[in-house]
């Protein structure tokens, strides 16, 4: 009877775990009811004496009476037969439910499709686990259905799973597992009781209880073992990192490809505690670039998409020269560099390549295609991760005059296009700010000025969300975001302008180490790129740069203020750490842009992060642990010390006695040399044990003997006599055992009992037992069948004229 | 019979005490080869104010025991042979019409004595065993309205044959709770036996038994025993075991709160005859087997994989902490 129960609360378990799936908690419930049906169902096969067969499919049918009760009530007949029209209802509602889950990405709201979907789901994997552990008996292959559900949150979730619905899921199944168990060895006989809570229930049914608590023991350490262990070692869990990119319900050979939301997923990798390597790179002019992997056309008021990107065979990189940048006129002059860029291992599944704007050449192992508009490089078949690559690019390289020169391109009016709603205030904003700009080039110069410098913005990893109204926020009242609002805003307001724009998403240059540049998670980034026509795309850097920022943001070269008397085509030094650029041939920093500096205080601490050794992390956490270990012994000499100076003073302090301090350290050297005394024995007892084990040698025996003797019947006395006027125990007895009880046992017991003193650690165990009772009392909480059986038997005793409590046992001390 | 004597505890040292007792030991040991540890229960449930039950096969030393103890105190010991016509007054003693004066005249029966030897006790009927048990728990007989007091120290040691032996009537378990311990004989050692075909080849050394104590002298034993010390945690153990036999799965009926009693008046004996002024909890739990089990009816569960009592105590006793406390 208990086994179909477990199964269900496993089942249970696990199915809370999909919480963070859905929005709202409608489906749980309804799928908490297609358990407890499915539970009943098969309780009741097995009280009824069904044959074995006859389990799943009446199991199948209750689900299915279920289902339709709960979805198609009002068309079914009596509300839970199924009726030709309720079978239809519950077809489309399961269509309208696929259709939800393909549609939305999680988590999805619980339309009344999708919970059907869930509650048969979750109904079909209880019939599964049922079949498994009551009708096969193969509790452990029950673990097979709830695996696959507990997987479903995993795969598609991109945050790890929290550790409690971790344990919540495993205790379920330790459940399943112990109750297996003990059906099974109940029907052999009675367990071996040692740990005895009611006396009434083993007259009729074998007592598993014991068995079942060690099968809890283990299964609570395995769960703790679990959860402590990946955390106590370092780098042991993949980092979910550049999850961005994942490929929802396609395959590695599907055909298309879907986008989940990237600006989301950034805002998540800057927020994560760990900075890991996403992929290094080296340059031809070692110059840091921006590496743009998505490119945001699309704003639809609540955040930036993409559009429909397609590529024919014929756009494979491998094929040939990429297509050229959309609006650089043939003729400009461009600025060649070749780079080298290798993806870290780890990361997570990304079907688009890192790559500096605009990319003619790319040499990538695999079928990656490049997209025409935006000349993103992505692949539907094969995974970034691991991969090595070869870019050429050719960055446009625009004098302020081609730019002031930029005029409205009707090619890229849809870069223009905002949804209708937003709010006026911002355009005014943008208006404001823009107020006396003569171009389209100086507008989105005092844009980016106005973000970085004069705004008054604040960089914060807290802010949430970049559409309608968080952008009306974050432009006009708070000030307050990152790098995906700051991109967000500035697109948008160049559109307001009437500056083609759109919201690309990256990394950015990263900090150097050694001779090549290495980008990290926190260097994820979103930037606006602007169309100026002539030129093509431009990166322009609202964000600000340096530790009170993003770290590595770079502003591009041809954005920075021009001094009002310096010749148009001087432009300042990109920064400190970029050398004199061979193309352009500078004049010399005689601005010296405040933010790098910033970003290079910003970088600096990533650098020394990575220099320092992972041998010398192993060095040092060994070290710790080897002190943390060598607590117990510590404590223990402490302690020994403690009480050899209370019994050579024959005192007392704090309320304990030299005849009990002995008496304690007496039990406590039993414990470390494994010779423990049970609270049975009493001291006599234990006296006579030890005289017998440790009184065999004839020159030390008596003398031992006599030690014991002293020590035992002190305490004895102290105990249970009126008076107490024996020899109290000297320090010398005490050590006089010490010795005896040293040479009685091994060489590595000795040591353990030096080093790793198991007294010290009772107190440990006397929670756990305090765990372990409260198990206990738990267990106990037997709903009426145990309890109708104790007042069965309670009746008979009193015939016979004795009334027993069915009590626990003797105190325990 | 004579009110017991205003003896005080004070008068017998614990060393008198270890030391009359110790000749009582010996004077029975020289009769009974080999049975120490019975005779010194024996001894225990004489100064505790019990009485004794024997259970053993026929020819074991039973009797000689029970003869044996009331010869070395110098003290009246009648002896009944229990049969199945045995009659109650045959055990109390009758009133019988004296013709020279007219009156009834109250002829007592074989339990006024210090020492009654009820041979056989579950050969006779139920009417008759409970005329004898009244009388060990109140210590008194009622005859014909009259009642007439029992002596001190009063002992009554049953023997009784296994209830498997033919033509016996079991004794109930209200009427084993009143006796204080059972015990049973055993069979002697080889070396024991042979000393005693040695001995009793010659001659009957029961005969040769002085007495070595006298009834006052016992009488101060008991009181003396009385003033041993028994702290609250100790009592507090007894009652922990005697709780757990009451929970025990393994027993339909637990030990009685008269047990208990019991329990800790031995408990005080052994102690005194260990040479102590005070109970530990090993005491108790030597006399937990001879005090408990013939008290404990097995479950139909441990009748069926044919666990005794007496193995159920002995778990028991080992699982119940023993206290660390006054």
């Amino acid at each position: 009877m208990k086994l179909p129960i477990a199964a269900g609360l496993a089942t249970a378990a696990v199915s809370l775990t999909l919480y963070p799936l859905f929005n709202g908690g409608s489906w749980f419930w309804t799928s908490m009811g297609a358990i407890l049906v499915v539970t009943g169902a098969s309780a009741a096969t097995i009280r009824l004496r069904a044959p074995l067969w006859a389990g799943p499919p009446i199991m199948f049918l209750s689900l299915a009476l279920y289902l339709t009760l709960a979805f198609a009530y009002n068309l079914a007949w009596l509300w839970i037969i199924p009726t030709k029209s309720s079978v239809y209802m519950i077809g489309m509602l399961v269509t309208a439910g696929f259709e939800d889950i393909q549609q939305f990405a999680a988590p999805v709201p619980a339309s009344e499709g999708v919970t059907l979907l869930t509650a048969g789901g979750v109904g079909l994997i209880a019939v599964l686990v049922d079949l498994f552990a009551v009708r096969l008996r193969q509790a452990a292959l029950a673990g097979l259905p709830l695996l696959a559900l507990f997987c479903v949150p995993v795969e598609v979730m991109p945050d790890p799973i929290g550790w409690p619905a971790f344990v919540l899921g495993a205790f379920g199944y330790v459940g399943l597992l112990v109750a297996d168990g003990r059906e099974r060895l109940g029907q052999w006989g009675r367990a071996v009781l040692v740990r005895r809570s009611r006396a009434s229930h083993a007259r009729t049914t074998p007592d598993t209880g014991r068995l079942a608590l060690s099968g809890r023991r283990i299964g609570v350490t395995a769960v703790a073992l679990a959860i402590v262990l990946p955390a106590l070692l370092p780098n042991l869990t993949p980092s979910p990192l550049m999850s961005f990119g994942v490929g929802n319900g396609t395959g590695p050979g599907g055909s298309s490809i879907t986008i989940p939301d990237a600006i989301a997923e950034l805002g998540g990798q800057l927020r994560q505690q760990e900075n890991a390597t996403v992929l290094t790179y080296t340059s031809s002019d070692d110059q840091p670039r921006y590496l743009r992997i998505y490119s945001l056309d699309i704003f639809d008021g609540r955040k930036w998409t993409l559009s429909k990107i397609t590529a024919g065979e014929e756009d494979r990189v491998s094929e040939g020269p990429l297509p050229a940048p959309p609006g650089l006129a043939p003729g400009a002059a461009v600025k060649r560099a070749e780079t080298q860029i290798a993806i870290s291992d780890d990361i997570g599944p990304l079907r688009f390549l890192p790559l500096p704007y605009p990319a003619t050449q790319v040499d990538a192992d695999g079928d990656w295609r490049a997209d025409q508009n935006s000349l993103m490089v992505y692949s539907t078949k094969d995974q970034a991760a691991g991969l090595s690559y070869h870019v050429v690019t050719g960055e446009p390289e625009p004098t302020p005059e081609q730019l002031e020169a930029s005029v409205p391109d009707p090619q890229s009016d849809r870069y223009l296009e905002l949804p209708p709603g937003l709010d006026p205030r911002v355009a005014a904003m943008a208006a404001q700010v823009t107020a006396g700009a003569t171009s389209e080039y100086q507008q989105a110069m005092k844009l980016q000025e106005w973000f970085t410098r004069t705004g008054g913005f604040t960089y914060s990893l807290e802010a949430q969300g970049s559409g309608g109204r968080a952008l009306s926020r974050f432009v006009l009242t708070d000030r307050t975001g990152y790098c995906e609002q700051f991109a967000s805003a500035m697109a948008v307001m160049a559109r307001m302008l009437g500056i083609p724009a759109r919201v690309a998403i990256g990394f950015t240059g990263g900090s150097k180490v050694g001779d090549s540049w290495m980008v990290r998670t926190h260097d994820a980034h979103a930037w606006p790129e602007l169309y100026f026509s002539g030129v093509g795309w431009l990166r322009f850097e609202p964000t600000p740069a340096g530790g009170a920022g993003q770290g590595t943001a770079q502003v591009p070269q041809y954005t920075l203020p021009v001094l009002p008397n310096a010749s148009p085509s001087a432009t300042p030094s990109a920064g400190a750490s970029s050398g004199p650029d061979d193309t352009s041939g500078t004049s010399g920093p005689q601005v010296r842009n405040p933010r790098d500096f910033e970003r290079d205080l910003g970088a600096a601490p990533q650098i020394q992060e990575t220099g320092t050794p992972i041998t010398v992390k192993i060095a040092l956490g060994l070290a710790a642990a080897l002190v943390l270990a060598l607590i117990p012994a510590a404590v223990r000499l402490l302690v020994r010390g403690r009480r050899r100076r209370l019994v050579a003073s024959g005192g007392i302090r704090r309320g304990v006695s030299a005849v009990q301090a002995a008496w304690t350290e007496l039990c406590d050297l039993l414990i470390d040399y494994g010779m423990a005394r049970n609270p049975g024995e009493s001291p006599r007892a234990l006296s006579r044990r030890l005289a017998e084990r440790l009184g065999g040698d004839t020159r030390t025996g008596p003398a031992v003997i006599a030690a014991i003797t002293t020590i035992t019947s002190a305490e004895e006395r102290r105990r249970y006599a009126r008076t107490a006027y024996e020899p109290a125990p000297k320090a010398a007895d005490l050590a006089t055992v010490k010795k005896a009880l040293a040479s009685a046992v091994s060489r590595k017991r000795r040591l353990a009992a030096a080093l790793t003193p198991p007294s010290t650690l009772m107190w440990v165990r006397a929670l756990g037992e305090k765990a372990l009772d409260g198990f206990d009392r738990l267990e106990n909480i037997r709903p009426s069948l145990r309890g109708q059986r104790g007042t069965a038997d309670g009746a008979e005793r009193e015939d016979r004229g004795e009334v027993r409590e069915p009590t626990l046992t003797g105190p325990r001390s | 019979m004579a009110a017991t004597p205003d003896v005080t505890a004070a008068e017998v040292p614990l060393e008198t005490l270890v030391d009359t007792a110790n000749r009582i030991r010996r004077a029975i040991e020289s009769v009974i080869e080999g049975k120490g540890d019975v005779v010194r229960l024996t001894l225990t449930v004489l100064l505790a104010e019990g009485h004794l039950l024997i259970e053993d096969v026929p020819g074991v030393g039973k009797t000689m025991l029970a003869k044996a103890l009331a010869r070395s105190i110098d003290c009246p010991v009648k002896r009944v042979q229990f049969t199945p016509d045995l009659l109650p007054s045959d055990v109390t003693g009758v009133s019988a019409y004296n013709q020279q004066n007219g009156e009834f005249e109250f002829k007592p029966g074989p339990v006024f004595a210090n020492i009654v030897v009820g041979d056989e006790i579950n050969r006779a009927s139920p009417k008759t065993q409970s005329a004898l048990l009244e009388c060990m728990e109140e210590r008194q007989v009622t005859v014909d309205g009259v009642t007439y007091g029992l002596g001190s120290p009063f002992m009554v040691i049953a023997t009784q044959n296994p209830i498997e032996m033919e033509g016996t009537y079991a004794l109930p378990e209200a009427q084993r709770d009143r006796f204080t311990a059972k015990i049973a004989m055993g069979y002697p050692a080889p070396a024991a036996e042979l000393e005693m075909l040695d001995v009793h080849g010659a001659s009957q050394p029961l005969d040769k038994l002085e007495p070595v104590a006298t009834t006052a002298e016992v009488r101060a034993l008991i009181q003396a025993i009385r003033a041993v010390y028994v702290s609250q945690s100790v009592k507090k153990y007894a009652i922990d075991i005697v709780t757990a036999t009451r929970t025990s799965p393994d027993l339909a009926l637990g030990a009685s709160p008269r047990a208990t009693l019991h329990m800790v008046r031995c408990a005080r004996a052994h102690a005194a005859l260990s040479g102590r002024d005070y109970v530990i909890p090993d005491d108790l739990r030597d006399l937990a087997v001879p005090v408990l089990a013939h008290r404990l009816l097995p479950s139909m569960e441990a009748q069926g994989q044919r666990r005794l009592p007496e193995q159920t105590i002995v778990d028991l006793v080992a699982r119940v902490p023993v206290p660390d406390t006054k």
